[in-house]
């Protein structure tokens, strides 16, 4: 298939998979580490992209279709989980009058 | 299929009539469809071509079914009467749950990872909406925060899990993987891609070391929302962990299985020697139903759990039991949620009493009552793979005892709680007590349905 040898040309498909794993790594370490609701917001979405990087170089390596299917699931998937994200931090911002992550400790025990 | 189809139909049918505030309608209406989705489940009609059919059932799949509709249908009855407080949200409150219970039929029938990752975001998405559902309440918000971060995560590790497990085996079929597993041993790919799908079942069931946000989402969020997901969500989710892990990495058994068995004890320690000092009646029951589940995953580590009724029954004590102590909590207790309010119920109001005896019973597995027949079957079943785990699980289920026999002295002592609000017991309400009642104590009859 000419089309996938353009992709992967000079590049094996190990490439791709140490970039996913740098950009889901970044998102995850983001995360745990930053403090603002928004911003772990984004790097859930980074997350999300990194996988959906990985399975289109997987589909364009393997030459099967599946894969770009599963990034179209996860796209809207994605879509409906930071609807439903940015509401309850709107939800919270109500309550809280604030997004900070660290405000969030009142249920322990 | 077809329970979906129902489910779904009344659901929408249920978020019209909010629309045109018609409560009571509304609960008709979804029970109905409830109902309708167990029987259309237990004989199926077969409309649909076979090729349009991604998901199948066996029998202890329809079992499972059948389970978290009938758990699902005593919860919404027992929430009618807060959901009639609110009249303008009782649509959402209803349909929210019944699309959540579509993502659970079919994160139990699936066979593919497509059914499988759309069925765990179909269940997980309404729930976040639900945690947070006081909108005025700062706890309700908080438990949705951190329910949505924490869900979110897992999802991300689950989806990379899975894009790396398809990319050693080039496939999304289970029962291609199983294959592939099989013959390739050794693929490092493969392995890590595992270990991120494990962690993210982990967290999405609730057991160590990624509990920590169990007690603070099941006590931010309402008391029924809060049954649903120890109950319903709980039953599902193992029931699709352990049908992950034995139909896409059966191969692999001998490297996932002690892991498994080590986290299994953990937990089952950290669930109960926590709930020990638990003053907060939703806390406590958050604790337990770590150590609950512990137990209910026990249950992957012999490799027959999919054909046999074993979980089925641990898990239908399990949950109803749940759902009739969240029932009488819902009654009796205020938001404050202290264990103290329960005092002296038992003598006042002795439907209660019984109800909750025969709850508590069951979860610490006193013979004559459905919890006992599911701990008894589910040890023996894993004995003579993992004795030192039912060694442990056999200590947790004595400090347990000592828990739940503690919360029995408080609801039967004879003087009462000094500033308890009235104790109203509505219609539906005392269906769901008796109901659950029946189950608790005959329960373990269903087992003479099985073939």
């Amino acid at each position: 298939m000419p089309a996938a040898l353009s992709i992967t040309q000079g590049l094996t498909v190990d490439y791709y998979v140490i970039l996913s794993s740098i950009l889901f790594s970044i998102g995850a370490i983001g995360l745990m580490t930053r403090k603002n609701m928004i911003v772990m917001l984004m790097c859930i979405e980074l997350m999300l992209n990194s996988v959906n990087l990985l399975l289109v170089a997987f589909s364009s390596y393997f030459n099967q279709g599946d894969a770009q299917i599963f990034v179209f699931f996860i796209v809207v998937v994605a879509a409906a989980e930071a609807t439903v994200g940015l509401s309850i931090l709107i939800l919270a911002y109500r309550n809280k009058r604030n997004i900070d992550a660290d405000l969030f400790n009142n249920l322990k025990g | 299929m077809e329970a979906i189809i129902v489910l779904f139909l009344s659901g929408i049918i249920a978020l019209f009539l909010g629309i045109y505030n018609q409560p009571k309608l509304t609960t008709i209406i979804s029970v109905i469809g409830l109902i309708g989705a167990a029987i259309v489940q237990h004989y199926p009609l077969n409309i649909l071509p076979a090729e349009y059919n991604l998901l199948e059932f066996n029998q202890v799949g329809n079992g499972f079914v059948v389970l978290a509709i009938l758990l699902t249908l005593l919860i919404v009855l027992s929430g009618q009467k807060e959901f009639l407080e609110e009249k303008s949200h009782a649509g959402d409150y209803n349909a929210l749950l019944l699309f959540s219970l579509c993502g659970g039929i079919i994160l139990i029938g699936f066979t593919d990872l497509f059914m499988f990752f759309l069925g765990l975001e179909i269940l997980s998405i309404p729930l976040y909406v639900l945690a947070g559902s006081r909108k005025g309440v700062s706890e309700s918000s908080e438990a949705a925060v951190k329910y949505f971060f924490m869900g979110a995560f897992a999802t991300c590790l689950l989806l990379f899990g899975v894009v790396l497990t398809y990319g050693a085996t080039q496939s999304f079929e289970l029962s291609e993987i199983l294959s592939k597993t099989i013959n390739s041993s050794g693929n490092a790919m493969l392995y890590v891609g595992m270990i991120f799908i494990l962690a993210s079942f982990l967290f999405k069931v609730g057991v160590a070391p990624f509990h920590f946000w169990v007690p603070d989402v099941y006590q931010g969020s309402p008391t029924v929302f809060m049954g649903y997901m120890s109950s319903v969500v709980k039953v599902v989710g193992i029931y699709a962990f352990i049908k992950f892990f034995h139909m896409a990495f059966g191969g692999l058994y001998d490297f996932w299985s002690t892991l498994i068995a080590i986290l299994i004890g953990i937990s089952m320690f950290i669930g109960n020697l926590t709930a020990l000092v638990q003053t907060k009646f939703k806390r406590l029951m958050a604790y337990s139903s770590i150590t609950n589940g512990a137990y209910a995953l026990m249950a992957i580590l012999y490799p027959s759990a999919l054909s046999d009724s074993t979980l089925w029954v641990f898990m239908l004590g399990y949950g109803t039991s749940v759902v009739a102590l969240l029932t009488i909590s819902m009654i009796v207790n205020d938001d404050a949620d202290e264990i103290a309010s329960f005092k002296g119920i038992g003598y006042r109001k002795p439907l209660i009493g019984l109800v909750a005896i025969a709850a508590l019973l069951s979860t610490s597995g006193i013979p004559p009552m459905t919890g006992f027949f599911g701990k008894l079957m589910l040890f023996s079943s894993v004995w003579s793979y993992y004795p030192w785990l039912i060694v442990f699980a056999l200590i947790n289920s004595a400090i347990g005892v000592y828990i739940y026999l503690r919360l029995i002295m408080t609801i039967m002592s004879k003087e009462t709680a000094t500033d308890t609000k009235e104790v109203i017991v509505s219609i539906s309400q005392t269906i769901v007590l008796v109901l659950s009642l029946l189950l608790l104590v005959a329960g373990w009859l269903m087992l003479l349905c099985w073939k």
